[in-house]
C-alpha cells in the first residue's frame, strides 16, 4: 500500500504537468480597410451626359470602410473632377458628384449621414462606431452644355480616403 | 453612337481592398544617431493594384522628407508588406500623417488612400 501511495506521489508532478492550460493569445489591431465593394459604370443617357446613375443607365460605386476601434478614423470620399482617360476634348466639362452612406452595421452609424461635411467634390464623415459603412458616390459629366461626347472610353477615378484621427 | 459612349467608371470585378497599419505609429532610434525609425504593413487585397506609394506629411499636409526602402512599394495580390520609415530627428517633431496611396494602372478607377498618425 505504502510503495503505491509513494509511486502516486512521484508520478502526480507529471500528472499535472499534462493538465496544463494551453493559452490561444491574438490582438485585433486597429485598422481602416477601404474596400472596393461595386464598381461604377457611366450611363449615356443623353449625348452630352455621362451618369452613374441607375435611372440614366450607370451603376452607382460603393466603397466599403470597415474599421476595428471607434472613433478613430475620418472618411472621405472624392466625386472626379476629371477624366483619367478620354477620347480628345474641344470644350468643357461641368462635373457633378454626391456621396451618401447606403449601409452600415451598427444602428449608432444612423447619424453618419446627417453629419457629413461636404466641401468641393469631396465628403467626409467621421467614423465614430466600429463596424463596417458602405458609402455611393454618384457622378455625372455634362459635355459643352449640349455637346455630343465624342466616341470612345471615358475613365475617371473616385478617391476614398482612410485618414486617422 | 450611344452604346459607343456607353462607358465604365470601373469595371466589374470582385471586391478589393486595401489596409495599412498600425493606426498610430511610434517612432524609435534607429541604428543611426539623428535619424528615428517606424514600422508599418500594407496588406494589398486589390488585384487592380500593384503599387502603393509612400509620403509622409504634416499637419498641414505639407511633405516632409524621408527614406524608406521604397517610396513606391511594389505588391502583389494578397501580399503583405512591412516597411520601416527613417525621419531625421529635426523633422520628428512635425511628422503627422503617415499615408498609402494605390497607384492607379490601367482600368483602376477607384484610388484608395489609408493614413496613420503619428501622435
Amino acid at each position: 500500500m505504502k510503495k503505491v501511495l509513494i509511486a502516486s506521489l512521484l508520478l502526480a508532478p507529471s500528472i499535472s504537468a499534462y493538465a496544463t492550460e494551453a493559452p490561444i493569445t491574438g490582438n485585433v489591431q486597429t485598422r481602416c480597410l477601404i474596400t472596393t465593394d461595386t464598381n461604377g459604370v457611366y450611363g449615356n443617357p443623353l449625348p452630352s451626359k455621362l451618369s452613374t446613375l441607375a435611372a440614366d443607365g450607370g451603376v452607382v460605386p460603393v466603397v466599403r470602410y470597415d474599421v476595428t476601434l471607434a472613433d478613430a478614423y475620418l472618411a472621405k470620399v472624392t466625386t472626379p473632377t476629371a477624366f483619367t482617360s478620354n477620347p480628345t476634348l474641344v470644350d468643357s466639362v461641368t462635373w457633378t458628384g454626391s456621396t451618401t452612406v447606403t449601409n452600415t452595421t451598427d444602428v449608432g452609424m444612423a447619424g453618419y449621414e446627417a453629419a457629413k461635411v461636404t466641401y468641393g467634390s469631396t465628403t467626409q464623415y467621421d467614423l465614430t462606431v466600429a463596424g463596417s459603412t458602405w458609402f455611393s458616390s454618384e457622378s455625372t459629366a455634362v459635355y459643352g452644355g449640349t455637346k455630343s461626347f465624342p466616341g470612345g472610353s471615358y475613365t475617371a477615378i473616385i478617391l476614398a480616403e482612410c485618414i486617422a484621427k | 453612337m450611344r452604346a459607343l459612349l456607353l462607358l465604365a467608371l470601373l469595371p466589374f470585378c470582385n471586391a478589393v481592398a486595401h489596409e495599412m497599419t498600425p493606426t498610430y505609429p511610434t517612432f524609435s532610434d534607429s541604428f543611426m544617431a539623428g535619424i528615428s525609425v517606424t514600422t508599418l504593413n500594407i496588406f494589398n487585397k486589390r488585384m487592380d493594384v500593384s503599387y502603393y506609394e509612400i509620403g509622409v506629411f504634416d499637419k498641414e499636409w505639407v511633405p516632409i522628407p524621408f527614406v524608406s526602402q521604397y517610396t513606391v512599394i511594389p505588391m502583389a495580390y494578397l501580399d503583405t508588406v512591412s516597411f520601416d520609415v527613417y525621419v531625421s530627428n529635426l523633422s520628428l517633431g512635425s511628422v503627422e500623417y503617415i499615408c498609402s496611396v494605390s497607384q492607379m494602372q490601367a482600368g483602376t478607377t477607384v484610388s484608395s488612400k489609408i493614413c496613420s498618425r503619428v501622435k
